[in-house]
């Protein structure tokens, strides 16, 4: 996490519109029987957990880069990495709890799709980083450490 | 037609967070009054421009943004103000990073980035802004403080 090349800020936005969709479907898909949602509350994880230890290699981004940039114009102004890094963070967290969802107590699976959910449409189409504006509640309530 | 219950769910999901995104763009950045009549100690707020220690205001006004590392919207309003601050006389335009200084966003009850503090020519806080300030807004509040 020491690299600071500032990134185009529509690629995490891009990430986030994607994580909407399968994270809507993941809650819609275990109302019907938690089964459904499971494949779902796996894939966001591996995906989180992805985008927390490896971002570098991570799908969304070559799909950004490869599909998605070349028909974009240039940025307006390119974004500290750092913020949508803490972000992912955050929905890697929700993502754990819907792990516990499938290993434990199904009722968490569409709890944690919500969430995940949540953040991820704010982010996509309101351009509003939860994650990030929780930051410095979660540090004053002592919840997280630098 | 019969709507599946999951759907509809999954429906009312949508339409929450929809109607939360449209409250979110709609209740932030827009300047509130502070009557605490508060004077800022810059002897303890302690901040650099360039790299010497900020000792006065500005002559007209002041623009005190409280950021933070995490803060992803930041340093583009850190950009606009830094633009308003060259082209408006006797404003001065103050940014503190608080990622490391809780105890500031404590006192002045700042719980989200940037928040931007609009002080007078003597330093007394006369409104806030929480969130990524409207267009004008700055300007607005500039304008009632005779800055602008």
């Amino acid at each position: 996490m020491s690299e600071l090349k500032r990134i185009d800020p529509r690629g995490p936005r891009f990430g986030a519109a994607i994580t909407s969709v399968i994270s809507l479907a993941g809650f819609i898909l275990s109302q019907e029987t938690w089964l459904y949602g499971a494949p779902i509350s796996i894939l966001l994880f591996v995906l989180f957990a992805w985008s927390v230890f490896y971002p570098a290699s991570h799908p969304y981004g070559f799909i950004f880069k490869k599909f998605v940039r070349p028909r974009l114009g240039d940025p307006k102004e390119l974004e500290d990495p750092r913020p949508p890094q803490f972000a992912q963070k955050v929905g890697f967290g929700f993502s754990i709890l819907g792990m516990v969802g499938v290993l434990i107590w199904p009722v968490l699976i569409p709890i944690s799709a919500a969430f995940i959910f949540f953040a991820a449409f704010l982010n996509a189409f309101f351009n509003f980083c939860l994650g990030c504006q929780m930051y410095l509640g979660l540090r004053r309530l002592g919840l997280i450490g630098k | 037609m019969e709507l599946n219950p999951a759907l509809l769910s999954g429906l009312i999901l949508l339409a929450l967070s929809l109607a939360a995104g449209i409250w979110l763009k709609f209740s932030t950045g827009r300047g509130k009054r502070v009557s605490t009549h508060e004077i800022i100690d810059l002897s303890k707020l302690k901040v650099k421009k360039g790299k010497s220690q900020v000792k006065t205001f500005g002559k007209k006004a002041t623009l005190l943004q409280f950021s933070t590392e995490y803060c992803g919207q930041c340093p583009g309003v850190r950009r606009q103000l830094l633009e308003l601050e060259e082209k408006t006389a006797g404003l001065l335009y103050l940014d503190v990073d608080i990622t490391d200084r809780l105890n500031l966003a404590a006192h002045f009850s700042v719980s989200q980035t940037p928040t931007v503090f609009v002080l007078d020519h003597r330093g007394e806080i006369k409104s806030r802004i929480s969130g990524i300030p409207r267009p004008g807004v700055i300007q607005s509040e500039l304008k009632k403080l005779g800055a602008l």
